[in-house]
Protein backbone atom coordinates (compact mmCIF):
# COMPACT_ATOMS: atom_id res chain seq x y z
CA UNK A 1 0.00 0.00 0.00
CA UNK A 2 1.06 3.80 -0.96
CA UNK A 3 2.13 5.99 1.69
CA UNK A 4 -0.71 8.53 1.31
CA UNK A 5 -3.35 5.71 0.87
CA UNK A 6 -2.04 4.31 4.37
CA UNK A 7 -2.05 7.70 5.64
CA UNK A 8 -5.34 8.97 4.58
CA UNK A 9 -7.12 5.63 5.82
CA UNK A 10 -5.89 6.56 9.20
CA UNK A 11 -7.71 9.77 8.69
CA UNK A 12 -10.49 8.85 7.11
CA UNK A 13 -11.42 5.84 9.82
CA UNK A 14 -10.43 8.15 12.89
CA UNK A 15 -12.86 10.20 11.50
CA UNK A 16 -15.77 8.17 11.08
CA UNK A 17 -15.10 5.18 13.24
CA UNK A 18 -13.43 7.76 15.87
CA UNK A 19 -16.02 10.00 15.96
CA UNK A 20 -18.42 7.28 16.20
CA UNK A 21 -16.44 5.64 18.86
CA UNK A 22 -16.22 9.19 20.78
CA UNK A 23 -19.73 9.96 20.90
CA UNK A 24 -20.77 6.49 22.16
CA UNK A 25 -18.73 7.02 25.07
CA UNK A 26 -20.37 10.62 25.97
CA UNK A 27 -24.18 9.02 25.35
CA UNK A 28 -22.78 6.18 27.66
CA UNK A 29 -21.11 8.69 30.42
CA UNK A 30 -24.87 11.05 29.88
CA UNK A 31 -27.07 8.13 30.38
CA UNK A 32 -24.57 7.18 33.83
CA UNK A 33 -24.60 10.66 35.19
CA UNK A 34 -28.79 10.97 34.31
CA UNK A 35 -29.92 7.78 36.44
CA UNK A 36 -27.56 9.10 38.91
CA UNK A 37 -29.12 12.07 39.42
CA UNK A 38 -32.71 10.07 38.89
CA UNK B 1 -48.64 9.35 25.18
CA UNK B 2 -48.66 5.69 26.72
CA UNK B 3 -45.39 4.52 28.66
CA UNK B 4 -46.07 1.38 26.13
CA UNK B 5 -45.77 3.64 22.98
CA UNK B 6 -42.58 5.11 24.02
CA UNK B 7 -39.23 3.70 24.04
CA UNK B 8 -37.85 1.75 26.83
CA UNK B 9 -34.31 3.69 27.04
CA UNK B 10 -32.41 5.61 24.95
CA UNK B 11 -30.51 2.30 23.65
CA UNK B 12 -33.87 1.44 22.02
CA UNK B 13 -34.03 4.29 20.12
CA UNK B 14 -30.28 4.64 19.05
CA UNK B 15 -30.18 1.46 17.59
CA UNK B 16 -33.88 1.57 16.35
CA UNK B 17 -33.12 4.76 14.15
CA UNK B 18 -29.38 2.70 13.54
CA UNK B 19 -31.78 -0.18 12.27
CA UNK B 20 -33.69 3.00 9.95
CA UNK B 21 -30.74 4.27 8.91
CA UNK B 22 -28.71 1.10 8.01
CA UNK B 23 -30.28 -0.61 5.10
CA UNK B 24 -29.35 -2.32 1.94
CA UNK B 25 -27.94 1.01 0.19
CA UNK B 26 -24.83 0.70 2.99
CA UNK B 27 -24.20 -2.80 2.05
CA UNK B 28 -24.88 -2.87 -1.80
CA UNK B 29 -24.51 0.87 -3.02
CA UNK B 30 -21.78 2.56 -1.21
CA UNK B 31 -19.12 -0.35 -2.43
CA UNK B 32 -20.21 0.45 -5.82
CA UNK B 33 -20.26 4.26 -5.70
CA UNK B 34 -16.61 4.76 -4.18
CA UNK B 35 -15.47 2.60 -6.57
CA UNK B 36 -16.69 4.61 -9.34
CA UNK B 37 -16.18 7.80 -7.76
CA UNK B 38 -12.43 8.07 -6.70
CA UNK B 39 -12.06 5.79 -4.23
CA UNK B 40 -10.59 8.08 -1.63
CA UNK B 41 -11.32 11.32 -3.41
CA UNK B 42 -14.81 10.66 -2.66
CA UNK B 43 -14.26 9.55 0.97
CA UNK B 44 -14.00 13.14 1.47
CA UNK B 45 -16.93 14.32 0.03
CA UNK B 46 -19.02 11.84 2.03
CA UNK B 47 -17.27 12.78 4.92
CA UNK B 48 -18.16 16.33 4.45
CA UNK B 49 -22.09 15.51 3.50
CA UNK B 50 -22.24 13.74 6.21
CA UNK B 51 -21.98 17.15 8.44
CA UNK B 52 -23.86 19.33 6.06
CA UNK B 53 -26.91 17.50 4.68
CA UNK B 54 -27.17 14.25 6.94
CA UNK B 55 -27.01 15.55 10.85
CA UNK B 56 -28.44 18.51 9.92
CA UNK B 57 -31.55 16.81 8.57
CA UNK B 58 -31.85 14.25 11.23
CA UNK B 59 -31.81 17.29 14.07
CA UNK B 60 -34.78 18.49 12.26
CA UNK B 61 -36.92 15.19 12.08
CA UNK B 62 -35.66 14.46 15.61
CA UNK B 63 -36.95 17.60 16.30
CA UNK B 64 -40.61 17.37 15.00
CA UNK B 65 -41.22 14.12 16.28
CA UNK B 66 -39.80 15.57 19.31
CA UNK B 67 -42.13 18.50 20.00
CA UNK B 68 -45.45 17.58 17.73
CA UNK B 69 -45.69 14.05 18.64
CA UNK B 70 -47.22 13.47 15.16
CA UNK B 71 -46.80 11.76 12.31
CA UNK B 72 -45.22 13.43 9.06
CA UNK B 73 -48.50 14.87 8.11
CA UNK B 74 -49.69 15.67 11.83
CA UNK B 75 -46.19 17.42 12.47
CA UNK B 76 -46.12 19.40 9.42
CA UNK B 77 -49.32 20.37 10.21
CA UNK B 78 -49.09 21.35 13.52
CA UNK B 79 -45.20 23.31 12.97
CA UNK B 80 -45.33 24.79 9.43
CA UNK B 81 -48.75 25.71 9.43
CA UNK B 82 -52.16 24.01 8.56
CA UNK B 83 -51.25 24.70 4.36
CA UNK B 84 -48.26 22.94 4.69
CA UNK B 85 -49.67 19.89 5.77
CA UNK B 86 -49.25 18.13 2.56
CA UNK B 87 -45.34 18.80 2.50
CA UNK B 88 -45.61 16.22 5.22
CA UNK B 89 -48.31 14.14 3.03
CA UNK B 90 -45.46 14.45 0.12
CA UNK B 91 -42.99 12.79 2.27
CA UNK B 92 -44.75 10.08 3.65
CA UNK B 93 -46.05 9.13 0.05
CA UNK B 94 -42.27 8.87 -0.74
CA UNK B 95 -41.27 6.78 2.13
CA UNK B 96 -44.76 4.57 1.49
CA UNK B 97 -43.67 4.10 -2.32
CA UNK B 98 -40.39 3.28 -1.52
CA UNK B 99 -41.81 0.73 1.20
CA UNK B 100 -43.68 -1.02 -1.34
CA UNK B 101 -40.66 -2.39 -3.21
CA UNK B 102 -38.32 -2.29 -0.44
CA UNK B 103 -40.19 -5.17 1.11
CA UNK B 104 -39.48 -6.80 -2.62
CA UNK B 105 -35.71 -6.00 -1.82
CA UNK B 106 -35.83 -6.96 1.92
CA UNK B 107 -37.63 -10.39 -0.05
CA UNK B 108 -34.47 -10.99 -2.17
CA UNK B 109 -32.34 -10.97 0.58
CA UNK B 110 -33.70 -13.39 2.55
CA UNK B 111 -34.40 -15.88 -0.20
CA UNK B 112 -30.86 -15.47 -1.11
CA UNK B 113 -30.04 -16.27 3.09
CA UNK B 114 -31.89 -18.85 2.89
CA UNK B 115 -30.57 -20.33 -0.77
CA UNK B 116 -26.93 -19.40 1.10
CA UNK B 117 -27.86 -21.34 4.20
CA UNK B 118 -28.99 -25.02 1.86
CA UNK B 119 -25.88 -24.17 -0.30
CA UNK B 120 -28.35 -23.77 -3.19
CA UNK B 121 -26.12 -21.09 -5.05
CA UNK B 122 -23.10 -22.52 -6.71
CA UNK B 123 -21.03 -19.71 -7.36
CA UNK B 124 -20.65 -20.41 -11.56
CA UNK B 125 -24.69 -20.60 -11.79
CA UNK B 126 -25.18 -17.23 -9.62
CA UNK B 127 -26.59 -15.59 -12.75
CA UNK B 128 -28.74 -18.30 -13.31
CA UNK B 129 -30.47 -18.36 -10.38
CA UNK B 130 -30.62 -15.10 -10.16
CA UNK B 131 -33.05 -14.84 -13.39
CA UNK B 132 -34.80 -17.84 -12.46
CA UNK B 133 -35.85 -15.92 -9.60
CA UNK B 134 -36.35 -12.39 -9.74
CA UNK B 135 -39.58 -11.05 -11.04
CA UNK B 136 -41.40 -14.49 -10.30
CA UNK B 137 -44.17 -15.62 -8.54
CA UNK B 138 -41.51 -16.79 -5.91
CA UNK B 139 -40.31 -12.78 -5.36
CA UNK B 140 -43.77 -12.12 -4.71
CA UNK B 141 -43.95 -14.80 -1.98
CA UNK B 142 -40.50 -13.73 -0.19
CA UNK B 143 -41.92 -9.86 -0.46
CA UNK B 144 -44.54 -11.48 1.28
CA UNK B 145 -42.46 -13.12 3.91
CA UNK B 146 -40.92 -9.76 4.50
CA UNK B 147 -43.43 -7.43 5.13
CA UNK B 148 -45.25 -10.10 7.12
CA UNK B 149 -42.17 -9.92 8.80
CA UNK B 150 -42.33 -6.19 9.27
CA UNK B 151 -45.58 -6.23 9.83
CA UNK B 152 -45.57 -8.47 12.95
CA UNK B 153 -42.93 -6.65 14.29
CA UNK B 154 -44.88 -3.23 14.09
CA UNK B 155 -48.07 -4.94 15.27
CA UNK B 156 -46.56 -5.12 18.66
CA UNK B 157 -45.91 -1.56 19.07
CA UNK B 158 -42.54 0.60 19.77
CA UNK B 159 -41.50 -1.87 22.39
CA UNK B 160 -41.62 -5.04 19.93
CA UNK B 161 -39.16 -2.32 17.39
CA UNK B 162 -37.23 -1.77 20.24
CA UNK B 163 -36.90 -5.45 21.15
CA UNK B 164 -35.76 -6.32 17.43
CA UNK B 165 -33.49 -3.84 17.24
CA UNK B 166 -31.88 -4.62 20.50
CA UNK B 167 -30.88 -8.44 18.25
CA UNK B 168 -30.83 -6.94 14.96
CA UNK B 169 -28.48 -4.41 14.68
CA UNK B 170 -25.34 -5.63 17.29
CA UNK B 171 -25.57 -8.41 15.25
CA UNK B 172 -25.73 -6.65 12.47
CA UNK B 173 -22.55 -4.66 13.12
CA UNK B 174 -20.61 -7.96 14.43
CA UNK B 175 -21.39 -9.34 11.18
CA UNK B 176 -20.08 -6.67 9.12
CA UNK B 177 -17.26 -6.05 11.06
CA UNK B 178 -16.81 -9.90 10.85
CA UNK B 179 -16.92 -10.35 7.00
CA UNK B 180 -14.25 -7.15 6.88
CA UNK B 181 -11.78 -8.94 8.84
CA UNK B 182 -12.13 -11.64 6.27
CA UNK B 183 -11.82 -9.90 3.68
CA UNK B 184 -8.89 -7.70 4.58
CA UNK B 185 -6.79 -10.86 5.87
CA UNK B 186 -7.44 -12.22 2.20
CA UNK B 187 -4.30 -12.51 -0.03
CA UNK B 188 -4.02 -9.63 -2.52
CA UNK B 189 -6.72 -7.42 -0.25
CA UNK B 190 -4.27 -5.23 0.30
CA UNK B 191 -4.96 -3.59 -3.78
CA UNK B 192 -8.42 -2.82 -2.19
CA UNK B 193 -7.64 -1.01 0.70
CA UNK B 194 -4.91 0.88 -2.07
CA UNK B 195 -8.09 1.77 -4.01
CA UNK B 196 -10.38 2.44 -1.94
CA UNK B 197 -7.83 5.12 0.14
CA UNK B 198 -6.13 6.55 -2.39
CA UNK B 199 -6.57 9.94 -2.13
CA UNK B 200 -6.83 11.90 -5.68
CA UNK B 201 -6.68 15.10 -4.77
CA UNK B 202 -7.41 16.78 -8.50
CA UNK B 203 -10.46 14.64 -8.39
CA UNK B 204 -11.80 16.66 -5.66
CA UNK B 205 -11.94 19.34 -8.25
CA UNK B 206 -14.88 17.23 -10.10
CA UNK B 207 -18.39 18.23 -9.47
CA UNK B 208 -19.71 15.38 -10.01
CA UNK B 209 -17.59 13.47 -7.16
CA UNK B 210 -19.24 16.00 -4.88
CA UNK B 211 -22.88 15.40 -6.10
CA UNK B 212 -22.65 11.49 -6.16
CA UNK B 213 -21.38 11.86 -1.79
CA UNK B 214 -24.14 14.10 -1.28
CA UNK B 215 -26.76 11.81 -3.35
CA UNK B 216 -25.15 8.48 -1.14
CA UNK B 217 -25.98 10.92 2.01
CA UNK B 218 -29.13 11.35 1.29
CA UNK B 219 -30.26 8.03 0.24
CA UNK B 220 -28.36 5.82 3.00
CA UNK B 221 -28.58 7.52 6.10
CA UNK B 222 -32.38 7.61 6.12
CA UNK B 223 -32.45 12.10 6.84
CA UNK B 224 -35.46 13.61 5.79
CA UNK B 225 -37.50 10.20 4.48
CA UNK B 226 -39.89 10.96 8.06
CA UNK B 227 -38.58 7.86 9.31
CA UNK B 228 -36.86 9.71 12.36
CA UNK B 229 -39.39 11.85 12.51
CA UNK B 230 -41.91 8.75 13.26
CA UNK B 231 -39.43 7.29 15.84
CA UNK B 232 -38.75 10.73 17.46
CA UNK B 233 -42.54 10.66 18.67
CA UNK B 234 -41.65 7.94 21.03
CA UNK B 235 -39.18 9.14 22.61
CA UNK B 236 -39.42 10.45 25.84
CA UNK B 237 -39.77 13.98 27.13
CA UNK B 238 -36.56 14.36 29.04
CA UNK B 239 -34.14 12.65 25.94
CA UNK B 240 -31.17 14.22 24.15
CA UNK B 241 -31.72 15.43 19.92
CA UNK B 242 -28.52 16.70 19.16
CA UNK B 243 -25.73 13.91 20.23
CA UNK B 244 -28.17 11.17 19.40
CA UNK B 245 -28.16 12.46 15.45
CA UNK B 246 -24.55 12.73 15.46
CA UNK B 247 -23.82 9.19 17.24
CA UNK B 248 -26.80 8.06 14.14
CA UNK B 249 -25.49 9.73 11.60
CA UNK B 250 -21.82 8.25 12.40
CA UNK B 251 -22.73 4.99 12.67
CA UNK B 252 -24.32 4.62 10.07
CA UNK B 253 -21.61 5.87 7.88
CA UNK B 254 -19.16 3.66 9.80
CA UNK B 255 -21.31 0.67 8.92
CA UNK B 256 -20.88 2.15 5.02
CA UNK B 257 -16.92 2.20 5.17
CA UNK B 258 -16.86 -1.50 6.79
CA UNK B 259 -18.80 -2.81 3.64
CA UNK B 260 -16.63 -0.55 1.40
CA UNK B 261 -13.48 -2.45 2.98
CA UNK B 262 -14.93 -5.54 2.78
CA UNK B 263 -16.86 -5.57 -0.60
CA UNK B 264 -13.98 -3.89 -2.42
CA UNK B 265 -11.37 -5.93 -0.64
CA UNK B 266 -12.65 -9.46 -1.50
CA UNK B 267 -13.34 -7.99 -5.25
CA UNK B 268 -9.51 -7.42 -5.56
CA UNK B 269 -8.51 -10.51 -4.18
CA UNK B 270 -10.50 -13.12 -5.60
CA UNK B 271 -11.11 -11.40 -8.66
CA UNK B 272 -9.04 -8.06 -9.72
CA UNK B 273 -9.59 -8.34 -13.19
CA UNK B 274 -12.98 -7.86 -13.24
CA UNK B 275 -13.24 -5.15 -11.16
CA UNK B 276 -14.81 -2.78 -13.45
CA UNK B 277 -17.17 -5.39 -14.80
CA UNK B 278 -18.31 -5.92 -10.74
CA UNK B 279 -18.82 -2.49 -9.54
CA UNK B 280 -20.31 -1.83 -12.73
CA UNK B 281 -23.38 -4.49 -12.35
CA UNK B 282 -25.48 -2.62 -10.44
CA UNK B 283 -26.86 -2.94 -6.93
CA UNK B 284 -28.46 -6.41 -7.88
CA UNK B 285 -26.08 -7.93 -10.32
CA UNK B 286 -23.34 -6.94 -7.09
CA UNK B 287 -25.14 -8.29 -4.90
CA UNK B 288 -26.58 -11.39 -6.44
CA UNK B 289 -24.55 -12.12 -9.01
CA UNK B 290 -20.93 -11.42 -8.38
CA UNK B 291 -20.65 -11.37 -4.80
CA UNK B 292 -21.59 -15.29 -4.64
CA UNK B 293 -19.28 -16.09 -7.56
CA UNK B 294 -16.52 -14.43 -4.92
CA UNK B 295 -17.88 -16.01 -2.37
CA UNK B 296 -17.67 -19.79 -3.93
CA UNK B 297 -13.62 -18.95 -4.51
CA UNK B 298 -13.13 -17.68 -0.91
CA UNK B 299 -11.75 -20.19 1.64
CA UNK B 300 -14.77 -20.64 3.99
CA UNK B 301 -16.96 -19.15 1.35
CA UNK B 302 -19.97 -20.88 1.99
CA UNK B 303 -19.80 -19.77 5.87
CA UNK B 304 -19.01 -16.44 4.89
CA UNK B 305 -22.00 -15.76 1.96
CA UNK B 306 -24.41 -16.76 4.86
CA UNK B 307 -22.80 -14.45 7.37
CA UNK B 308 -22.73 -11.75 3.76
CA UNK B 309 -26.72 -12.33 3.23
CA UNK B 310 -28.04 -12.68 6.97
CA UNK B 311 -26.44 -8.89 7.29
CA UNK B 312 -28.18 -7.95 4.46
CA UNK B 313 -31.39 -9.53 5.52
CA UNK B 314 -30.83 -7.59 9.06
CA UNK B 315 -30.35 -4.24 7.57
CA UNK B 316 -33.21 -4.23 5.22
CA UNK B 317 -35.80 -5.89 7.18
CA UNK B 318 -34.70 -3.06 10.66
CA UNK B 319 -35.42 -0.35 7.45
CA UNK B 320 -38.86 -1.89 6.55
CA UNK B 321 -40.11 -1.92 9.84
CA UNK B 322 -39.79 1.51 10.24
CA UNK B 323 -41.24 2.37 6.72
CA UNK B 324 -44.21 0.27 7.94
CA UNK B 325 -44.84 2.46 11.65
CA UNK B 326 -44.25 5.56 9.25
CA UNK B 327 -47.36 4.76 7.09
CA UNK B 328 -49.16 3.24 10.17
CA UNK B 329 -48.55 5.94 12.53
CA UNK B 330 -50.52 8.07 10.03
CA UNK B 331 -53.34 6.10 9.80
CA UNK B 332 -53.16 6.18 13.80
CA UNK B 333 -53.19 9.83 14.13
CA UNK B 334 -56.23 10.00 11.49
CA UNK B 335 -58.27 7.74 14.29
CA UNK B 336 -56.95 4.20 13.85
CA UNK B 337 -56.05 2.21 16.40
CA UNK B 338 -52.41 0.80 15.99
CA UNK B 339 -53.47 -2.76 15.01
CA UNK B 340 -56.23 -2.22 12.17
CA UNK B 341 -53.62 0.85 10.99
CA UNK B 342 -51.22 -1.77 10.80
CA UNK B 343 -53.33 -4.63 9.12
CA UNK B 344 -54.16 -1.72 6.32
CA UNK B 345 -50.09 -0.88 5.73
CA UNK B 346 -49.20 -4.81 5.76
CA UNK B 347 -52.35 -5.42 3.07
CA UNK B 348 -51.93 -2.27 0.94
CA UNK B 349 -48.22 -2.77 1.19
CA UNK B 350 -48.28 -6.24 -0.27
CA UNK B 351 -50.91 -5.02 -2.99
CA UNK B 352 -48.73 -2.13 -3.92
CA UNK B 353 -45.05 -4.07 -3.91
CA UNK B 354 -46.62 -6.65 -6.55
CA UNK B 355 -45.75 -4.62 -9.94
CA UNK B 356 -42.03 -4.71 -8.07
CA UNK B 357 -41.92 -8.33 -6.91
CA UNK B 358 -43.44 -9.01 -10.47
CA UNK B 359 -40.92 -6.53 -12.62
CA UNK B 360 -37.66 -5.35 -12.03
CA UNK B 361 -38.29 -2.40 -14.75
CA UNK B 362 -40.98 -0.96 -12.62
CA UNK B 363 -38.84 -1.48 -9.42
CA UNK B 364 -36.36 0.61 -10.89
CA UNK B 365 -38.76 2.71 -12.08
CA UNK B 366 -40.06 3.62 -8.53
CA UNK B 367 -36.71 3.42 -7.17
CA UNK B 368 -35.87 6.35 -9.50
CA UNK B 369 -38.93 8.68 -9.07
CA UNK B 370 -39.24 8.26 -5.52
CA UNK B 371 -35.23 8.18 -4.79
CA UNK B 372 -35.30 11.73 -6.30
CA UNK B 373 -38.57 11.99 -4.47
CA UNK B 374 -36.28 12.19 -1.46
CA UNK B 375 -34.35 15.30 -2.59
CA UNK B 376 -37.91 16.95 -2.43
CA UNK B 377 -38.41 15.59 0.90
CA UNK B 378 -35.08 16.57 2.32
CA UNK B 379 -36.68 20.90 1.15
CA UNK B 380 -39.79 20.29 2.72
CA UNK B 381 -38.19 19.88 6.13
CA UNK B 382 -36.01 22.70 5.66
CA UNK B 383 -38.87 24.94 4.14
CA UNK B 384 -40.65 23.64 7.20
CA UNK B 385 -38.54 24.45 9.95
CA UNK B 386 -37.96 27.93 8.46
CA UNK B 387 -41.89 28.23 8.69
CA UNK B 388 -42.07 27.44 12.37
CA UNK B 389 -38.75 29.14 13.59
CA UNK B 390 -35.41 27.93 13.23
CA UNK B 391 -34.24 30.15 15.83
CA UNK B 392 -37.58 28.96 17.99
CA UNK B 393 -36.94 25.15 16.93
CA UNK B 394 -33.23 24.96 17.99
CA UNK B 395 -33.59 26.82 21.88
CA UNK B 396 -36.54 25.54 22.43
CA UNK B 397 -36.54 21.77 21.20
CA UNK B 398 -32.85 21.11 19.68
CA UNK B 399 -30.84 22.18 22.70
CA UNK B 400 -34.45 22.14 25.25
CA UNK B 401 -34.77 19.17 28.30
CA UNK B 402 -32.25 16.81 27.99
CA UNK B 403 -29.92 18.05 24.98
CA UNK B 404 -26.29 16.55 25.94
CA UNK B 405 -24.65 19.21 23.87
CA UNK B 406 -25.87 22.77 22.57
CA UNK B 407 -26.18 23.07 18.92
CA UNK B 408 -25.06 26.60 17.81
CA UNK B 409 -26.21 28.88 15.21
CA UNK B 410 -24.25 26.81 12.09
CA UNK B 411 -27.51 24.62 12.07
CA UNK B 412 -29.26 26.80 11.55
CA UNK B 413 -27.43 28.39 8.76
CA UNK B 414 -27.16 25.02 7.41
CA UNK B 415 -30.81 24.40 7.37
CA UNK B 416 -31.83 27.40 6.32
CA UNK B 417 -29.66 28.08 3.71
CA UNK B 418 -27.50 25.50 2.44
CA UNK B 419 -29.78 22.11 2.94
CA UNK B 420 -32.36 23.93 0.65
CA UNK B 421 -29.17 24.59 -2.12
CA UNK B 422 -28.24 21.32 -2.13
CA UNK B 423 -31.29 20.09 -2.85
CA UNK B 424 -32.59 21.63 -5.94
CA UNK B 425 -29.05 21.39 -6.89
CA UNK B 426 -29.24 17.61 -6.65
CA UNK B 427 -32.70 17.32 -8.28
CA UNK B 428 -31.77 19.33 -10.96
CA UNK B 429 -28.61 17.47 -11.54
CA UNK B 430 -30.08 13.53 -11.08
CA UNK B 431 -33.07 15.23 -14.04
CA UNK B 432 -30.25 16.47 -16.39
CA UNK B 433 -28.15 12.98 -16.29
CA UNK B 434 -31.13 11.28 -16.57
CA UNK B 435 -31.87 13.48 -19.98
CA UNK B 436 -28.65 11.79 -20.78
CA UNK B 437 -30.07 8.32 -20.61
CA UNK B 438 -32.43 8.82 -23.29
CA UNK B 439 -31.76 11.98 -24.98
CA UNK B 440 -33.90 11.15 -27.65
CA UNK B 441 -37.10 10.32 -25.47
CA UNK B 442 -36.15 11.49 -21.50
CA UNK B 443 -39.63 12.90 -21.85
CA UNK B 444 -41.07 9.70 -22.38
CA UNK B 445 -43.24 9.04 -19.18
CA UNK B 446 -43.64 5.43 -19.91
CA UNK B 447 -39.50 4.89 -20.30
CA UNK B 448 -38.64 3.42 -16.42
CA UNK B 449 -35.70 6.28 -15.92
CA UNK B 450 -36.96 9.01 -17.70
CA UNK B 451 -37.09 12.55 -17.33
CA UNK B 452 -40.33 12.24 -18.23
CA UNK B 453 -41.76 9.62 -16.17
CA UNK B 454 -40.67 11.23 -12.89
CA UNK B 455 -42.29 14.58 -13.44
CA UNK B 456 -45.67 12.76 -14.66
CA UNK B 457 -45.19 10.78 -11.71
CA UNK B 458 -44.86 13.42 -8.92
CA UNK B 459 -47.52 15.97 -10.41
CA UNK B 460 -49.73 12.91 -9.82
CA UNK B 461 -49.19 12.84 -6.18
CA UNK B 462 -48.88 16.58 -5.94
CA UNK B 463 -52.18 17.36 -7.20
CA UNK B 464 -53.64 14.46 -5.12
CA UNK B 465 -51.99 15.60 -2.25
CA UNK B 466 -53.21 19.75 -2.97
CA UNK B 467 -56.33 18.34 -3.68
CA UNK B 468 -56.75 16.51 -0.14
CA UNK B 469 -54.74 19.69 1.39
CA UNK B 470 -58.22 20.94 3.03
CA UNK B 471 -58.74 17.76 4.49
CA UNK B 472 -55.59 16.98 5.63
CA UNK B 473 -55.18 20.20 6.98
CA UNK B 474 -58.46 20.16 8.94
CA UNK B 475 -58.40 16.53 10.49
CA UNK B 476 -58.73 17.10 14.12
CA UNK B 477 -55.97 15.90 16.22
CA UNK B 478 -56.21 12.32 17.49
CA UNK B 479 -54.91 12.98 20.82
CA UNK B 480 -53.60 16.28 20.82
CA UNK B 481 -49.75 16.74 19.43
CA UNK B 482 -47.58 19.07 21.93
CA UNK B 483 -46.48 22.62 20.20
Amino acid sequence: MSGPAIVFMIVICTFIWGGFSLLLIRAIRSEKRKSREN
Amino acid sequence: MSNSEQFGSRWGLVLATLGMAVGTGNIWRFPRIVASNGGGSFLVAWAVFLLLWSIPLMIVEFAFGKRARKGTVGAFKLLAGRNSAWMGGWVAFCAAAIMFYYSVVAGWCLRYLGAAVLGQIRGSESEVFWTSYAGTGTAWLTHALALSLAVAVVWFGVRGIERVAKILIPSLFVLVVALAIRAVTLPGAVAGLEFLFRPDWAALGDVRIWLQALTQNAWDTGAGWGLILTYAIYMKAREDIPLNAFLIGFGNNSVSLLAGIMVLCTVFAINPGAKSEIVGAGNEGLTFIWMPQLFDQMPGGQFFMVFFFLALSFAALTSLISMVELVSRILMDAGLPRRKAVSVVGLVGLALGTPSALSLAFLHNQDWVWGVGLMLSGLFYALGARKFGLEKLRRETVNGEGADIQVGGWWTFLVGVIVPIEAVILMIWWLWEARGWNPESWLNPFLPESVGTVLLQWAIALVALLALQRWLGKRPAADGGGV
